[in-house]
């Protein structure tokens, strides 16, 4: 199975395969693996034996691929605190909307790629035909009357007063720069399958039902779509993602579930877990590009 | 200085992990070196925001996830605070409480 924090392949399919992998990388004091321990295993150094029990239980399907998902999801991201990013986002003012905007051309720059790596890999029709839809309406859009989310998101940057030419000539932050990284080589390296679940997982973020699987929020408050200070090209930017995610997120788990060859459910599982920590990561970009606004 | 984790990492006071590094003048044990540069730029802040030269006790409480809040003194004065840090150990937010 595969190591959840460097994507590493251990020689079988174990728990204590991946136990030994993490002892083994907590032992050379890598912080990576140390901060992963941490947080799924718990801060008191443990044996290996209670290592491969706590990922047994971490692991665990009891209620299938897809809620597991979501589950990781919402406990990374939506739980107790709230994401930075999402607590601003609630009612974002214009470094919100700006760190938005610098960050996240380029993240849609990496969702086509990855988008692309997933329909090369696959031979199974529908899965072919949702990713393309998915790039269409995320970078391509149908001009020119229906722009895509990449117009959208470029709109809502010059409603605040950003030029286009800005956000293109303006390279991403570190913190981008290491997740897209990442994500770039999940599509290149691992199965399709795999980079599906950890791309659309990062779309129930922005899922309005969201609350409705265990989130503390909703990634925006609703009443900013009717809120007059907003302008329309926030107003539309917003409205069009929550529409779109609603869909792709849960469409796109579901066809992870049902191409999912159960010998590569664990593999799945830590593609997932390392992409909500590098989603993660990737949000803090945002709130820290933001604090720049009008620099 | 003395700190309130006295067998874990200086700043988590988690048990995996060892990597050394002195900060205030003593060997301190830290899980990794990310957790080590947060400590040191926690230090390094508490000590400009104060002008304080050093800082004789240090007691943190919460995590990476929820943030920290701290308790700092030094010659009788004491300061309260709340810190978190990004994944790589800067700091995100400050402030006294």
């Amino acid at each position: 199975m595969r190591c959840p924090v460097c994507l590493a392949m251990m020689e079988e399919d174990s728990f204590h395969a991946l136990g030994e992998h993490l002892v083994q990388e907590e032992q050379r004091s890598d912080g990576k693996h140390i901060m992963w321990l941490n947080r799924y295993i718990g801060i008191k150094k443990a044996g290996l034996d209670q290592v491969r029990e706590k990922l047994e239980k971490l692991y665990s399907l009891d209620a299938g691929l897809k809620e597991w998902i979501i589950r990781r999801l919402v406990e990374r991201i939506y739980g107790e605190p709230l994401h930075p990013f999402i607590v601003r986002m609630q009612h974002p003012d214009n470094k919100t909307i700006y760190g938005y905007v610098m960050e996240h051309h380029h993240f849609l720059g990496q969702w086509i790629r990855s988008c692309s790596a997933i329909i090369s890999k696959t031979r199974v029709e529908e899965v072919q035909l949702f990713e393309i839809d998915n790039i269409v309406s995320e970078y391509r859009g149908i001009p020119p009357d229906t722009p895509s989310h990449h117009e959208l998101l470029l709109r809502m940057g010059e409603s605040i007063g950003v030029p286009r030419s800005t956000v293109y000539d303006t390279a991403p932050l570190p913190a981008t720069i290491d997740s897209l990284n990442w994500w770039d080589r999940i599509s290149k390296e691992c199965d399709w399958v795999e980079t599906m679940a950890a791309m659309h997982t990062l779309e129930l973020t922005a899922n309005p039902d969201i609350k409705k699987m265990g989130a503390k929020s909703t990634y925006f408050d609703s009443a900013v779509l009717n809120d007059p200070s907003y302008s329309a090209e926030v107003k539309q930017f917003l409205g069009e993602g929550y529409k779109a995610d609603s869909g792709h997120s849960m469409v796109a788990l579901d066809l992870v579930e049902k191409y999912c060859d159960p010998g590569k459910r664990r593999n799945v599982q830590s593609t997932v877990l390392k992409s909500v920590e590098l989603l993660d990561n990737y949000l803090m970009a945002r709130v820290e590009r933001g604090e720049s606004y009008g620099n | 200085m003395e700190i309130n984790y006295k067998e874990g990492c200086a700043l988590c006071d988690a048990t995996w992990g060892e990597y050394w590094e002195e900060v205030e003048g003593k060997n301190r044990f830290f899980c990794c070196d990310i957790c080590a540069t947060a400590f040191k730029n926690l230090v390094t802040k508490v000590k400009a925001e104060n002008a304080w030269p050093t800082i004789d006790s240090l007691e943190i409480t919460g995590n990476n996830n929820s943030g920290r809040k701290c308790t700092a003194t030094y010659d009788g004065k004491e300061y309260r605070f709340y810190i978190k840090f990004y994944n790589d150990g800067r700091i995100f937010d400050f402030h006294s409480i």
